[in-house]
């Protein structure tokens, strides 16, 4: 029933899997229930489960992956069948079954799926459940007679894993609908036109060698089925374009693809029904198809604004813990009053502004001030919203309720800044306006001219559709869309990602670059800079006590020691002990070693110097000092050549930061940068952006944590850091994966090189059409000319991406 | 003559490959297409308890439709 591993023959060593989770456990930690082992109750309760209900299957089936142990504690599931979680989660099939979608987690492997969907079919009630592998997001229909949605949930549950609603009406499934559907309009379009292409080749071989007019009549019904799918199915977003564009007095590209194809198309039908002439339904099949095209690319490398929002909601805690008397309890955050006492324990994140009663730690306020040394706070000292404790323990009383603090106003501001986020119109949009107009013109024209010179409606008709159609912005249509797909690979080479496309334009346009300090320029955690030891001492006892602490200065300190030598291990410490706010202690061979900072050698009587501009870290030994460490959040590698090829960009380069002045100062002074502001709290440094905005800077900002947010949402590119807090990368527009500023120097460089690229292929197009269009208006462009010029120019454009991908290794 | 071998030819064909395109857009339409990972391993997951289970779903569908057929 179970392994052993055996391991040298050491009996007591020897580990057992679980017979749930197969996590290996030694043998006598498990429970043993007759021939089978299980690591916890709810391992135990879930295997019986699954083998009441004849799923044990589900063990074959998982192999060799191992599951969580799965976590006792849920809140209740009657939450799940409210009137209020109905209203919003809640939709209706069209048969009137309810239909919830539900994150479900702790699914590791296909096996999870298949055990999900077997259990959930198996309740009575439940009549579809669909679970996506790859986003663990579930679709489940249910009669609502039969069954409540709590129960589904403690099914679930009750399996081993848990499950969340999804709101459905989030930006983020409206795009992925959108695809889908310009995916559906792409396959018939594809289809038509493969298959329009080998009937029009019959038809170009019997205009060279002769045809009878029956075949050729054939020839055009079939090509006349295949392209009015595509003009009125998948070319329907081009109607819809060119009504709002005409609606606004625009216009657009897609009007100009609209009544050339339309045109084209009845002209062909009166063609094809009259029997004369040549029929152009592969040209209309062809436009479609490739602006379709260029157009589906632009749909593709979209990013969505609303899920930004709704991320950010994510990061702000629940519930919190009040304090009354005796009693803590969980509440929701909107139910906490101003003068609540509330309760934050180490980890926890404060998501109400408050005084500290009781209770003395560090705070982590890097992701809203910038500043990156934890700050210590007593009693008497306020709490920030959205700050995070490090190792306090504190009672501190609600000054705000949940809607009036930082956290949430910083939501609210947020979302402001997203609607103002400027919007730089695009060159190809702006070409394409005139372009647009001066195609009809000159089609118009020609029909005249035509009809005047030559008297024949037919032949001056056919004259003036084949101007548009030859002019028809396929290679137009292409020429962006191909240059920044260029773009975006390179960049997702360099760890560099641009979330959508139009940022790869604007950012070759940027005139300046905004820095944050904290985490951008500098590694955003402090780092040793200097060493005095003022008596011998064995540096394995110091690593082991700074290896005890997850504090930032205890970290630095850490890896200096592991710096020095690499080969250094951990030895055995007794009675370690974390004191908030001051430093470790602990015992070793019968010495008392300790280390920290001022506060914790005063109170072991030690008397330490400690005037400095860095954070000091102190070891004693005995009751003796040994050693100090000067610590400082130090820059990045590479920053300050980076910010010299910034310069030679022509950027201005400017830095943010909300920490005080000496140490902004000491950072721009090590890595070249002239203007530094200093002191600025998340709003004042959006102002500043939104202030270079107006006096005609393009803005690029560069940020980290939760305090560039706003400063972000409001540039014109908001670039992140790939370690910087979520929230800031879903608001940013680029992504820096590897954290570093040579990346944000390539992002430019990259910016710079595909937007040539765009005016490159912008150019071919251009030219190739003032060849073509003089030959459309005297009249020579049968079809086949039509079909080739077309492909040609797209073939242009692409290859002239193509050539600059190979050239930019 | 000739005009008829054409057209029988031309539209058999168009009739084939447009069934096909159909049952392509119903699978797209339908999800099936949406997750990759999942496609690949349903594979192993594909014996007659599956088939079993799904039938079952429809008859639990059909049955519903039914009593609520009746109810109105």
């Amino acid at each position: 029933m179970y392994e052993k591993i055996e391991s040298a023959g050491n009996l007591s060593m020897s580990k057992i899997k679980c017979d749930h989770c197969h996590l290996e456990f030694s043998d006598a930690v498990m429970i043993h229930d007759g021939d089978y082992r299980f690591c916890c109750k709810g391992c135990q309760g879930i295997f019986h489960l699954l083998r009441d209900e004849g799923l044990e299957s589900f063990y074959s089936k998982m192999g060799e992956t191992t599951l969580a142990p799965p976590t006792e504690q849920f809140e209740s599931s009657t939450n799940f069948d409210t009137p209020a979680f109905a209203e919003r989660f809640i939709t209706k099939s069209p048969e009137g079954w309810n239909q919830v979608s539900l994150v479900i987690e702790g699914i590791h492997c296909a096996a999870c799926v298949w055990l999900n969907e077997k259990a959930l079919h198996k309740m009575p009630g439940v009549l579809e459940a669909h679970i996506n592998y790859t986003n663990n997001k579930a679709r489940i229909t249910w009669d609502s007679e039969t069954l409540k949605l709590s129960a589904i949930i403690d099914m679930i549950r009750a399996i081993g894993y848990n499950a969340f609603p999804y709101d459905t009406s989030l930006q983020e499934v409206r795009v992925n609908k959108e695809r889908k559907d310009y995916y559906l309009r792409m396959a018939v379009a594809t289809f038509a036109v493969m298959n329009i292409m080998w009937v029009a080749v019959a038809q170009y071989a019997g205009y060279f060698t002769g045809i009878t007019q029956e075949i050729k009549t054939i020839l055009n019904i079939a090509e006349w089925v295949l392209a009015t799918p595509v003009l009125f199915y998948s070319g329907w977003v081009f109607y819809r374009g060119a009504y709002y564009g005409l609606k606004n007095k625009a216009v657009t590209m897609d009007l100009l693809v609209v009544t050339g194809s339309s045109l084209a198309y009845f002209y062909s039908i009166y063609i094809t029904v009259f029997e004369k002439g040549e029929a152009y339904f592969d040209s209309v099949a062809m436009i479609i198809t490739f602006v379709l095209f260029g157009k589906f690319l632009e749909v593709l490398s979209r990013k969505s604004a609303a899920d930004t929002l709704d991320m950010m909601s994510k990061h702000i805690p629940s519930e919190v813990s009040i304090v009354e008397g005796e009693i803590t309890r969980e509440v929701n955050v909107n139910e906490v009053k101003v003068g609540d006492i509330l309760r934050i324990r180490s980890g926890e994140r404060a998501a109400i502004d408050g005084e500290v009663i009781s209770g003395e730690g560090s705070f982590d306020e890097s992701n809203l001030t910038g500043e990156s040394e934890p700050i210590f706070k007593r009693k008497g000292e306020s709490i920030i919203s959205g700050t995070t404790s490090i190792d306090a323990l504190i009672h501190y009383k609600a000054t705000k309720d949940f809607a009036n603090s930082t956290l949430s106003h910083l939501v609210n501001l947020l979302e402001n800044a997203m609607a103002k986020k400027p919007n730089i119109e695009q060159l190809a949009n702006r070409l394409s306006q005139h372009f647009s107009s001066t195609i009809l013109f000159l089609s118009i024209a020609t029909f005249w001219v035509w009809y005047f010179g030559q008297g024949s409606f037919d032949r001056a008709l056919m004259v003036g559709i084949s101007v548009i159609i030859i002019a028809c912005p396929c290679a137009l249509a292409l020429a962006t869309p191909v240059a920044t797909l260029v773009g975006l690979g390179l960049g997702a080479k360099r760890g560099i990602l641009f979330k959508s496309a139009a940022q790869i334009e604007t950012i070759a346009k940027a005139s300046m670059v905004v820095l944050d300090k904290t985490g951008t320029i500098t590694q955003g955690r402090p780092e040793v800079v200097e060493e005095v030891i003022h008596h011998p001492f064995e540096p394995s006892h110091l690593y082991s006590l700074v290896s005890a602490s997850k504090h930032p200065i205890s970290r630095g300190v850490m890896e200096y020691v592991e710096r020095q030598d690499e080969t250094i291990e951990q030895g055995l410490l007794q009675d370690a002990q974390e004191i908030p706010a001051r430093g470790i202690v602990a015992r070793v061979n019968e010495m008392m070693i300790a280390g920290g900072n001022a506060l914790l050698m005063k109170d072991m009587g030690i008397s330490v110097d400690s005037s400095s501009d860095k954070s000091l870290f102190y070891y004693a030994v005995n009751g003796v000092l040994v050693a100090t460490y000067h610590l400082r959040d130090l820059p990045k590698e590479g920053a300050s050549e980076s910010i010299v090829a910034l310069k030679k960009f022509g950027l201005r380069v400017v830095m943010l930061t909300g920490d005080h002045e000496a140490a902004a100062s000491r950072v721009a002074r090590d890595v070249g940068i002239d203007e530094v502001h200093a002191h600025l709290n998340p709003e004042e440094k959006a102002e500043f952006i939104a202030q270079a905005h107006n006096e005609g800077y393009v803005v690029v900002m560069a940020g980290d944590g939760v305090n560039d947010l706003l400063a972000l949402a409001r540039a014109d590119i908001g670039i992140a850091m790939g370690n910087g807090s979520d929230i800031a990368i879903e608001v940013s527009d680029v992504v820096l994966l590897n954290d570093s500023l040579v990346s944000l120097v390539e992002a430019f460089a990259i910016g710079r090189r595909t937007y040539e690229l765009i005016k490159q292929n912008l150019g071919i197009s251009l030219v190739y059409n003032s060849i073509t269009i003089p030959l459309a208006m005297m009249g020579y462009v049968i079809p086949l000319i039509a079909a080739i010029s077309m492909s040609i120019s797209s073939l242009l454009v692409v290859g002239n991406s193509m050539r600059s991908r190979l050239m930019y290794k | 003559m000739d005009g008829w071998v054409v057209a029988m030819m031309l539209g058999a064909s168009l009739v084939l490959g447009g069934i096909a395109l159909i049952a392509f857009l119903w699978g797209i339409k339908n999800g099936q297409f949406d997750d990759e990972t999942k496609m690949m391993n349903q594979v192993m997951y594909d014996d007659e308890s599956e088939l079993n289970d799904a039938a079952q779903q429809d008859r639990k569908k059909e049955e519903l439709k039914k009593k609520n057929y009746k109810a109105e």
